[in-house]
């Protein structure tokens, strides 16, 4: 359909183009939608129709741009608003400092600790290493405009499986040289900045395989003084740009992000995807971090999705003001650029500053000093109007509430619970070794060792509790990371990710709940104490209905658990349509959980210490296998999901804290993946020692994964003050000792060598990988 | 004005770790018949000078910067 | 006593300077981070700075201009043009100069390690190239050191002691030109330049994963002839308190880490 006839070209030395919407009928909203790469629904269309119309004037290319930008779900989160507002926003245990880009919780008297998690899954599956490392870089972002020094990053990944043979959905990449991608972006960026990273999670699934998930988290330190919000200070401060030039690339990011992923994807995207560059990045931290704390501004905001178009207009709202823009003053990476280009790119590496005029030249000085461009463009007026002018001229000027009271759904959702409609089918297993080492060597359980050793995870010199536990170049797993972050003071902070996309696919409820009690037993079990969350909601296209009611029930779990623990959740993200013509990712609710610990000196490991100490299992075990890992290795089907008791959580995690604080407990690990038998095994990997225990049920008991539970070495002196402090469900396992596990059930005995178990766990990424 | 083209390679013996891991990417994108793959670095500098001073300053600008004598070679060519 | 001013040196890319200031400042003295420009004039005048000022110079590591053209090399090529004779000076007046990761990289490009000639070599004789691995490498290693005689960095580490600092690098292979290899090696050790070699925990000198890199002789740190500038892949200020050994949770406590002696040591020669 030819719409030339609603395109007016004015009559200026530069592009710019009215555009006739008031002529335009809802067959040609339609396709000036999809033709300009807007990703606005016809309704959508028809709202800024109407409101121009009442305007008695045409939009510019600039102004309907700036809208779809700041309309796109991306931005908006129309679908999932109402949802998250019922079950998670305003959780408030006094804590809370900002909810702004990034949440940001009080830390002790004088600092607050700032954190926010994010997906940047489509471009990560488009372009790996680029779509990884500019996925760091805008987290990065997010925590360093709140003031914050940033101080580790949180990466939990999702792909296909890393053998996968059969075809691929159209356009998909293999998963390995996604995972390749992915990593190394994260590597070389994440250490070019030189923050930490020190947490993640690689998880492997058929869904994935069209749709990787890429989710990153980063956590930061900030003196309350110099906490800053998202907004100018007031009319008359200056807006200053700083930080990387602006290009083409990044241009409609977030409406690609809005949109399901195809095979013609990758060519119609390469422009929405945006290439990092760390050594920008990094001395925009300093200078960025310098002008705030010498006090020399009054609000900063980085500019992400949608560019300059969403950071200007929120900005000037938030401070209860407008703005005047010249944006022919940005700087270019390469001339030619028309005004809505400028206006919508998402190139990396920018902030936004608003400064009072007094502290411009200091400001402009300081970024010179690091070699960093900083410019000012525009200007805090009274009113309510963002005006942006090109050259002189008038290029676009919309009300505020008009561009960012973004559109808001009740959509139609269905509620479905396979666990309850699927007939549970269990399969037939071999032996328990068989099964142990084949549930060590499954890649959601193996070693993750060839991954993060290639990040740096002790940058800064504050990591405490590293992602490997136990003796030198052979620790196990660790639940949660320790970072201390800061050199005087000995509290520290505990990062640990709870998500199971299994559980949630079979009962999202179920599984929202159990990725808050994951969270929340990874940061009990290294002596911390949960504190708050965030979160990254990946799931399908919210038009489905069960899609939509996927995300409803795992947040209502979530928010359900969250609101009983009276733990805030102050950040969080939600990416949407992440599938494929082949079907929708799992329902995926990633939890970043931080904790508050108070003497970093009392922290403990998952690593087996000493023989002849005795082993605890604390929770209480039940027949839930919906989900499980040993479940999905060999083939069963449904399932009953394991469920969280939330007075029974709130309880465990009091008491063992308690216990911790006494010093009862010598090594924790949290019951997880694998269940019971695994979570044995990597303890006695870390501490390279062996030991035995007995259980009077089936081998079935010990891989089951229900939740809020632990296993615990107790000295033998300490056994009766250990079960003293505790009136939750405790179990005597057995005792650590020998170069072997030794397990005994009701009906068999089993004996495998630890270099066995070693063998399979730490081998099967780097043979998957080559 | 001239363009010189510098190109940095290893000397021969040292071991080319960029080169065998974009081998392994490459393969990995389907690319079954490659041999070998060996990374080689370019620089592009645009001069304004005469040819004989530019390729002066291009070697000294290696020797300032561009390689490192113990593992790289280099070479300039002008156009 | 005397009041000791140490320079702890940055450009774009540096992100070890916090805990570098960190671990002098735990000894004792105060540490300022110093931008390259402010050492050449480039800046406000009242940021302006002199190196002969200070005591010590410190070089942090990080990927210094992103390690872009080779690691270090854009940051050394920066100093050298800019502030060669201010340098020279500083290492001949016998002031302490500590390069770690990137740190040493940049000394090794500078010509100012192994720098058996005299102060600074023309062109680097040495190179820090890709670990065998073909990886970056974060891992725990154990450093033995082998000096024989005196230098001011070693004097609160005994010969022959073990000290676990944390490795942290893509490119920390030690090599000399192929040719030369033997030879410069031999002349290295005859002039006692080898200050640490990885070691497993028995001690002994063993392969990866205990040397991430695959150094020459399992040299992990090296000294100019007169012992007063220092490069070294692993990182001492990472393991300033004992909470950031790898394996703390196992053994006795005790509050030190093994990183402060080696800025103990430093400080203790200037005063």
């Amino acid at each position: 359909m030819a719409l030339d006839h609603l395109f007016f070209k004015r009559d200026v030395p530069f592009p710019l183009v009215d555009i006739d919407l008031a002529k335009a009928t809802d067959a040609e909203l339609k396709v000036l939608s999809k033709d300009m790469g807007l990703s606005l629904s016809l309704d959508e269309m028809r709202r800024i129709r109407d409101h121009f119309v009442s305007l008695k004037r045409r939009p510019t290319d600039v102004e309907l741009e700036s809208i779809a930008q700041a309309w796109s779900e991306h931005c908006c989160y129309k679908s999932s608003k109402v949802i998250l507002r019922e079950h998670i926003f305003g959780i408030d245990n006094g804590k809370v400092l900002s909810r702004g880009d990034a949440g940001v919780m009080e830390f002790d008297d004088e600092y607050g600790y700032a954190l926010r998690i994010e997906s940047h899954n489509h471009p990560s599956a488009i372009e790996p290493y680029g779509g990884a490392a500019t996925g760091i870089g805008g987290i990065v972002r997010d925590v360093l405009c709140m003031g914050a020094q940033p101080i580790a990053l949180v990466d939990p990944l999702f792909f296909g499986p890393l053998d996968h043979k059969g075809e691929l959905p159209a356009g998909a990449k293999t998963p390995k040289y996604l995972v390749s991608g992915v990593v190394a972006g994260i590597r070389d960026y994440g250490n070019r900045i030189g923050i930490p990273t020190v947490c993640g999670g690689l998880y492997f699934d058929e869904s994935y395989l069209g749709n990787c998930l890429v989710n990153v988290g980063c956590v930061g330190i900030v003196k309350k003084k110099d906490l800053r919000n998202n907004a100018v200070g007031g009319v008359g401060d200056y807006l200053i740009l700083c930080g990387g030039r602006t290009g083409r690339d990044g241009i409609h990011g977030v409406t690609f992000a809005s949109a399901e992923l195809s095979s013609k994807s990758e060519d119609e995207s390469r422009g929405a995807v945006q290439l990092g560059d760390p050594i920008t990045k990094e001395p925009l931290i300093h200078a960025c971090l310098e002008v705030n704390s010498l006090g020399l501004i009054n609000g900063m905001k980085d500019l992400g999705g949608g560019g300059l178009s969403c950071v200007v207009g929120e900005m000037a709202l938030s401070g209860g003001c407008g703005a005047e823009v010249d944006l022919d003053k940005v700087p270019l990476k390469e001339s030619g650029l028309a005004p809505w280009e400028v206006w919508v790119s998402e190139s990396q590496e920018r902030m936004m500053l608003a400064a009072s005029e007094k502290n411009v030249k200091r400001i402009l000085d300081l970024f010179a000093m690091w070699d960093v461009d900083a410019t000012v463009i525009g200007k805090v007026v009274p009113g309510k109007h963002v005006t942006l002018r090109w050259q002189g001229v008038q290029v676009f000027q919309v009300d505020l509430d008009f561009l960012t009271k973004g559109p808001e759904y009740c959509r139609p959702c269905k509620i479905e619970t396979p666990s309850k409609t699927i007939k549970e089918v269990r399969p037939l297993l071999p032996d328990t070794k068989t099964v142990l080492l084949d549930l060590l060597a499954d890649p959601n359980i193996a070693s993750k060792e060839w991954v993060f050793r290639m990040y740096d995870h002790e940058v800064r010199g504050g990591t405490v509790v590293k992602p490997a536990s136990g003796m030198m170049n052979l620790g196990g797993p660790s639940d949660a990371t320790v970072i201390k972050p800061l050199p005087d003071r000995e509290r520290g902070l505990a990062l640990a990710l709870g998500v199971n996309p299994w559980f949630c696919g079979l009962d999202a409820y179920r599984g929202g709940m159990a990725s808050i009690d994951e969270a929340c037993r990874n940061i009990i079990a290294v002596g911390g104490y949960p504190d708050s969350f965030t979160d990254c909601l990946n799931f399908g296209n919210p038009e489905k209905p069960e899609r939509l009611g996927e995300l409803k029930q795992a947040v209502a779990g979530m928010g359900d658990l969250a609101r009983f623990l009276n733990l805030p959740v102050p950040s969080g993200n939600v990416s949407l349509y992440n599938e494929t013509a082949k079907g929708s990712v799992l329902p995926t609710p990633t939890v970043l959980g931080l904790g508050i610990v108070e003497d970093v000196r009392r922290c403990i490991t998952t690593d087996l210490k000493k023989e002849g100490n005795l082993l605890f299992l604390v929770g209480e075990t039940k027949e839930e296998f919906g989900g499980s890992a040993v479940y999905r290795r060999y083939g069963a089907k449904g399932g009953v999901v394991p469920e969280v008791i939330p007075e029974r959580l709130k309880r465990s995690m009091d008491e063992m804290h308690a216990a911790m604080k006494k010093g009862l407990i010598r090594s924790c690990h949290d019951v997880s993946d694998g269940g019971i038998a695994i979570a044995v095994a990597e303890m006695c990997l870390g501490g390279d020692i062996g030991a035995e225990i007995k259980t009077n049920y089936e081998s079935w008991y010990l891989f089951s994964e229900s939740n809020t539970r632990w296993i615990v070495e107790v000295e033998p002196s300490k056994e009766k003050e250990f079960l003293g402090c505790l009136t939750i469900p405790v179990t005597k396992l057995g005792k650590i000792g020998g170069r072997s596990l030794r397990i005994k059930t009701e009906v068999d005995r089993t004996r495998i060598p630890l270099k066995e178990m070693r063998k399979a766990w730490s081998g099967a990424l780097p043979k998957l990988m080559g | 004005m001239v363009v010189a083209e510098i190109r940095i390679e290893l000397k021969p013996g040292v071991a080319d770790p960029e080169g065998k891991n974009t081998k392994k990417a490459l393969e990995l994108l389907g690319f079954n018949d490659i041999k070998g793959v060996r990374s080689i670095k370019m620089f592009e500098i645009e001069m304004d000078a005469d040819p004989a001073v530019a390729r002066k300053e291009c070697e000294e600008m290696c020797r300032k910067l561009l390689a490192n004598p113990v593992i790289q070679k280099f070479r300039v060519d002008l156009r | 006593m005397k009041h000791v001013k140490v320079c702890v040196l940055r450009i774009e890319g540096t992100n070890c300077e916090d805990e570098a200031a960190t671990a002098f400042a735990s000894v004792g003295v105060s540490p300022e981070k110093v931008h390259l420009k402010q050492l050449l004039g480039q800046c406000p005048s009242d940021l302006k700075r002199d190196l002969g000022s200070y005591d010590i110079l410190m070089l942090p590591g990080g990927f210094s201009a992103g390690d872009y053209v080779r690691a270090g090399a854009i940051f050394a090529a920066r100093m050298k043009s800019g502030l060669k004779k201010d340098i020279v000076r500083f290492v001949e007046d016998g002031k302490p100069v500590i390069g770690v990761c990137n740190g040493f990289q940049i000394l090794v490009e500078l010509g100012l390690l192994p720098a058996m000639d005299g102060t600074m070599s023309e062109a680097p004789e040495a190179a820090l190239y890709t670990n065998d691995s073909g990886r970056f490498e974060c891992r725990p290693t154990l450093l033995k050191q082998e000096k024989r005689g005196k230098s001011v960095f070693t004097s609160q580490i005994p010969k022959g002691s073990v000290v676990m600092y944390p490795s942290a690098h893509a490119e920390g292979k030690l090599m000399f030109p192929r040719a030369q290899q033997k030879k410069m090696l031999e002349r290295l050790l005859e002039n006692d330049q080898v200050v640490f070699r990885y070691v497993d925990p028995d001690g002994e000198h063993a392969g990866y994963p205990w040397c991430p890199n695959g150094s020459l002789h399992n040299i992990a740190g090296i000294c100019n002839p007169a012992g007063n500038v220092l490069g070294m892949m692993p990182h001492p200020e990472r393991v300033l308190k004992r909470e950031t050994h790898p394996d703390w949770t196992r053994v006795k406590w005790k509050e030190d880490g093994d990183g402060l002696s080696i800025f103990r040591s430093a400080v203790q020669s200037v005063r």
